[in-house]
């Protein structure tokens, strides 16, 4: 991994303005750089990232995916970092996991790396993979799985990861978005250390809106791709078709309007999602309060031993006699540890992103209802 | 939407040749989908210097008349610039397949593609080949992308089946027969290539995701600008400028006779009421949400 990375940086060096990698640039054929060298040599690490950049190819197997996947599309994106920017010019999708974890993740890993291989063979150059895509319906992102994919993957991952989210029911209305995340540096810690407690979730001031920190993206077609779109939806002049060319089109990409369909075509799902993600808040938040309940009536039960005892203690020295051990109130009162908030938390992300594409929804729905109207009242 | 012009071709088959035991029907459509296109475009792209063209395999599903391309992926193969030797790697072809299979089991090989529209010798045994070991007793199809990149060529898309030809059946010896080809996607990928033409009339290439307002903004404009070329058109035809033609009047008439009785004044009162409401409860909970997470910091 190190030296071919380090082999892909050599190649994009060539671009970058640079003293030391003056040399580098100037012989035309790369000589593998050695491994100890890797690391010094890899100054994109250190360049923050500030943009995702999809390339038209990724856009489309990406919606592709998520429309034929039956529950969530899971895949890998392939790229590059350059000067800031990822990127990303291919990507894979993952088999869907639904067997029994053990076998499914073993074939999983055989599947990536066949298919990197396979990937590498007829695409020389680029190919590490960056980060993941995820698709999902009607902004549920904040699932338990996806953080623990990004957690697991960020030490290996350039620059931690990116995770490119794509919401399938706004592409089927129109509208292909696209968003890019990243864990930030207070969950990572948070998320090692493992506890979520009230005091370090304090500590780190963290909620679910600093769980991920949003990337901006862009979206880059290639110079032929461009080419053949613009032919695409360029409206052929009406020359009959009698002049044989054997590959010449006839028609323009048609205009679309889904995105004025009246009718609300998620309104219901969505808002049943917002009261079950409401539901289920409510139940986690009962059983943290119960939990917390037990945990205060055991410190309070502990303390008051410690106190009796201390009490003894003090009467037997005044007696003369040796004190009692204080150190064996820990064994006699186990103590719970402070149950995880992370699961809540998660949670409440859901309900807020649940409830941002229902309130977008809604004002989509006044503007869509105002100018039906309009044309209606002047029909 | 067709891709490739209409041809005068007549499609015809001999239904009582030895080698075509099958009883498949002719297939007379072959619609293909954005991935498959992309894909294709960006082999070409990066196609080492001494290829002229790529080839690569397609996979999507088929009906009796019907074969559509869901996507594709890349072979390996050289070829000499003097036609004199050709290689294509087989055992690449069938693990790229096994891994592809994964993902979307219902995918299956239905033939080929290539870059340019030159068909050659090689096309056909290449053609031969797929036919024989990739898709029996199926017949493959041949897609031909002119990417347009030399000078003189349009680009565009052509599908072709093979034919028998001659009196021995020899593998080289066949005629390509031109199947109509469809650019065909389903919303959601209509979506995604709506995003890419975007990025392409911003000028540099590159956009930031849209919201959904903006996207409904811009199509509200489309038919605004429509309207004003139709009332435009009707203006002048009845200020006598322009003679008006029946066909056009009459579909003008039945698209804007479409009964709106739905939105009469109470359904569109009540329902204006349902979007105020349910904006107003999602921004509730928002606030409530997040509300609670701050309080859940400042609480010892």
């Amino acid at each position: 991994m190190a030296t071919s990375m380090a082999a892909a940086l050599a190649a994009s060096i060539a671009s970058a303005p640079s003293a030391h990698t003056a040399q580098a640039a100037a012989q035309p054929t790369y000589e593998p750089i050695p491994a100890s060298m890797s690391k010094v040599i890899d100054i994109e690490a250190k360049i923050p990232l500030t943009c995702v950049q999809l390339d038209g190819l990724v856009v489309s197997k990406i919606v592709k995916h998520a429309s034929s996947a039956p529950s969530f599309a899971l895949g890998y994106l392939i790229g590059i970092d350059l000067d800031g920017v990822l990127e990303i010019s291919n990507c894979f999708a993952l088999p869907n996991v639904s067997d029994d974890d053990d076998t499914s993740s073993k074939s999983i890993a055989q599947y990536q790396k066949g298919m990197l291989a396979a990937l590498k063979e007829v695409e020389p150059g680029d190919g590490i993979i960056v980060g993941f895509y995820q698709s999902n319906t009607l902004g549920a992102f904040y699932k338990q799985s996806l953080l623990d994919l990004q957690s697991i993957h960020r030490e290996r991952l350039r620059h931690g990861g990116v995770v490119v989210v794509h919401d399938f029911t706004q592409a089927s209305r129109g509208n292909a978005a696209f968003r890019a995340f990243r864990l930030t540096k207070q969950f990572h810690a948070e998320y090692r250390s493992g506890k979520f407690t009230t005091q370090s979730l304090m500590k780190n001031q963290l909620t679910f809106s600093s769980i991920l920190e949003e990337i901006p993206v862009r979206v880059r077609t290639n110079p032929l791709l461009g080419a053949f779109l613009s032919t695409l939806t360029t409206p052929s002049s009406t020359t009959p078709a009698s002049s044989f060319s054997p590959a010449a089109p006839s028609a323009a990409l048609a205009p679309t309007f889904s995105s004025l369909d009246l009718a609300p075509q998620h309104m219901t799902s969505n808002l049943s999602n917002v009261l079950d993600a409401l539901d289920e808040f409510k139940a986690e938040e009962g059983s943290l309060a119960y939990q917390m309940r037990n945990i205060v009536r055991d410190r309070n039960r502990a303390n008051e031993h410690l106190l009796r005892r201390k009490e003894e203690n003090a009467l037997r020295v005044s007696q003369g006699l040796a004190p009692l051990p204080e150190e064996d109130i820990a064994r006699l009162f186990k103590i719970q540890p402070e149950p995880s908030r992370l699961k809540s938390m998660l949670l409440l992300g859901q309900i807020d992103a649940y409830s941002q594409s229902l309130g977008s929804a809604a004002s989509e729905g006044y503007v869509k209802m105002y100018s039906a109207n309009a044309g209606n009242a002047s029909a | 939407m067709s891709l490739g012009s209409s041809s005068s071709a007549i499609h015809i088959q001999t239904a009582s040749n030895g080698a075509t035991t099958s009883p498949t029907r002719t297939i007379q459509k072959v619609t293909i989908h954005p991935v498959a296109l992309f894909s294709i475009l960006d082999h070409f792209l990066r196609r080492k210097d001494t290829q002229d063209r790529v080839i690569g395999c397609l996979l999507g599903t088929r009906t009796e008349t019907e074969i559509e391309v869901h996507s594709c992926f890349a072979a390996l193969h050289g070829e000499l610039s003097n036609s004199s030797e050709f290689w294509l790697e087989d055992n690449y072809i069938n693990s790229m397949y096994e891994l592809h299979h994964k993902v979307h089991p219902k995918e299956v090989i239905v033939g080929w593609y290539s870059t340019g529209s030159t068909l050659d010798t090689y096309s056909a045994l290449v053609h031969d080949h797929f036919e024989k070991s990739k898709t029996a007793p199926h017949p493959a199809v041949h897609v031909a992308l002119n990417t347009g990149t030399e000078e003189g060529s349009k680009p565009g898309i052509a599908a072709y089946l093979s034919s028998p030809v001659g009196v021995s059946r020899k593998e080289p010896n066949c005629i390509f027969v031109p199947v109509p080809c469809e650019f065909q996607y389903n919303d959601a990928e209509r979506s995604g290539v709506d995003l890419l033409v975007n990025s392409l009339s911003a000028g540099t290439s590159i956009t930031n995701s849209a919201s959904n307002l903006e996207v409904l903004e811009s199509s509200i404009q489309t038919v605004m600008e429509m309207l004003d070329r139709v009332l435009a058109y009707v203006r002048s035809v009845i200020a006598g400028e322009t003679k008006g033609d029946p066909s056009i009047g009459r579909y003008l008439l039945d698209t804007f006779s479409i009964s709106t009785e739905g939105l009469d004044q109470g359904s569109f009162a009540s329902t204006l009421q349902d979007t105020l409401m349910v904006s107003y409860l999602a921004n509730l909970v928002r606030a409530q949400a997040e509300v609670s997470s701050r309080l859940q910091l400042v609480s010892a």
